[in-house]
């Protein structure tokens, strides 16, 4: 287990390292969202051991939630400035938000629906 | 030899941590225990921890600066969740093209109702600039909001903001519009939500969190590269 532990650490901080080189020279995205995409990429060709990786990895992604306390308590900051705007801008943030939830999810389910439905009627195509 | 002032800030930045982590435990363990969706230790941690700092008076930056541990921990964990995205990965394969072209929409519309509601509301471009970028993850966000003039403590207010409505209610909205399959669930959110909605919504399902995580990604690439775009065509318009 405790060796385990070791291999998770160390293939996710070599994939936020190159991440981290990436982003050096392509500023476009964050070195996080890099790092993301490589840790996929070696998993994917198995140059990582996924079954190794997996209960560590199952455990912080339950507690990722926990990084994102100190930012939220930020909110502290801007009690003035919903003093200031009122509510317009809190309402305006929750309108938008539920209009891309629903834009995306809408959308994206209806082409999964369209998706089975052609292939519930391939065997009968078949016959 | 170590001055008094380094011991005793140490200290206080161990305390402040450890505050940190037994409130997020507590409420661990009670939502384990409840097991009601509301409980969500985050949210709650958050709500706990900004009235002890407002009756002990301690300033958000001596907070911010004590618990940077747990801030910087947030990258390994965005790079943890290539793992859920590695275990779909041949189903999305196949969709990768109606994939793009729909966070594509969808983020373009965002962005440009956003804007022009904020314009329309307070009239302020700076703030309009914010609001319109806070689907992103928030390193992306704020580069973002400096390139275009905009303003960074908004912008990371908004991006808290969008991150909290769509983890806390966006699986029980989207269930309410019938949008039930987990992968349409885990694209919305990631799309909207970003980090903070893929983080919560993880914990329901690894497809959730696979769907989510891909959204992310996607829509932060969408962002960057056309968000300056939509807004200096909408500022002609306007």
């Amino acid at each position: 287990m405790f060796a385990h532990i070791i291999y998770s650490i160390l293939s996710v901080s070599f994939c936020l390292l190159v991440g981290k080189s990436i982003e050096f020279f392509l500023p476009v995205l964050p070195a996080s969202l890099y790092g993301m995409a490589i840790f996929t990429l070696l998993l994917h060709t198995r140059l990582l051991n996924a079954q190794r990786i997996q209960p560590c990895i199952e455990w912080s992604i339950t507690h990722m939630a926990l990084c994102f306390i100190p930012a939220g308590v930020g909110i502290i900051n801007h009690f003035e400035l919903i003093k200031q705007h009122g509510i317009a801008l809190i309402l305006i943030i929750f309108f938008t938000t539920f209009l891309l939830l629903t834009i995306v999810g809408v959308a994206y389910q209806r082409q999964i629906n369209q998706h089975e439905l052609t292939t519930n009627n391939e065997p009968s195509n078949d016959k | 030899m170590i001055s008094n002032d380094v011991v005793t800030d140490l200290g206080f930045a161990l305390l402040l941590i450890s505050l940190t982590l037994v409130v997020y435990r507590v409420f661990v363990y009670l939502q384990r225990k409840y097991t009601k969706p509301w409980l969500n230790p985050m949210l709650l941690s958050i709500l706990t921890l900004i009235p002890l700092l407002l009756f002990f008076k301690i300033p958000f930056e001596q907070y911010y600066q004590a618990t940077s541990p747990l801030n910087k921990l947030l990258e390994p964990a965005v790079v943890a969740l290539g793992y859920p995205l590695y275990q779909h990965l041949h189903t999305i394969i196949k969709q990768w093209r109606s994939i793009i072209v729909l966070l594509f929409i969808g983020t373009f519309i965002a962005i440009a109702i956003s804007f022009i509601m904020t314009i329309l509301a307070v009239s302020k471009y700076d703030i309009a600039v914010s609001l319109s970028l806070k689907s992103v993850t928030t390193p992306i966000g704020i580069a973002l909001t400096e390139q275009l003039n905009g303003n960074n403590s908004i912008t990371a207010f908004a991006i808290i903001l969008a991150g909290l409505f769509g983890a806390l209610l966006g699986p029980s909205w989207l269930s309410f519009i019938n949008v039930n399959s987990p992968k349409a669930q885990g694209l919305a959110i990631g799309a909207a939500s970003h980090a903070l909605g893929t983080a919560t919504i993880s914990k329901v399902s690894y497809e959730h969190a696979a769907y989510s995580s891909l959204a992310l990604i996607i829509s932060a690439v969408i962002t960057a590269i056309f968000s300056p775009l939509i807004i200096n065509t909408l500022v002609h318009f306007l």
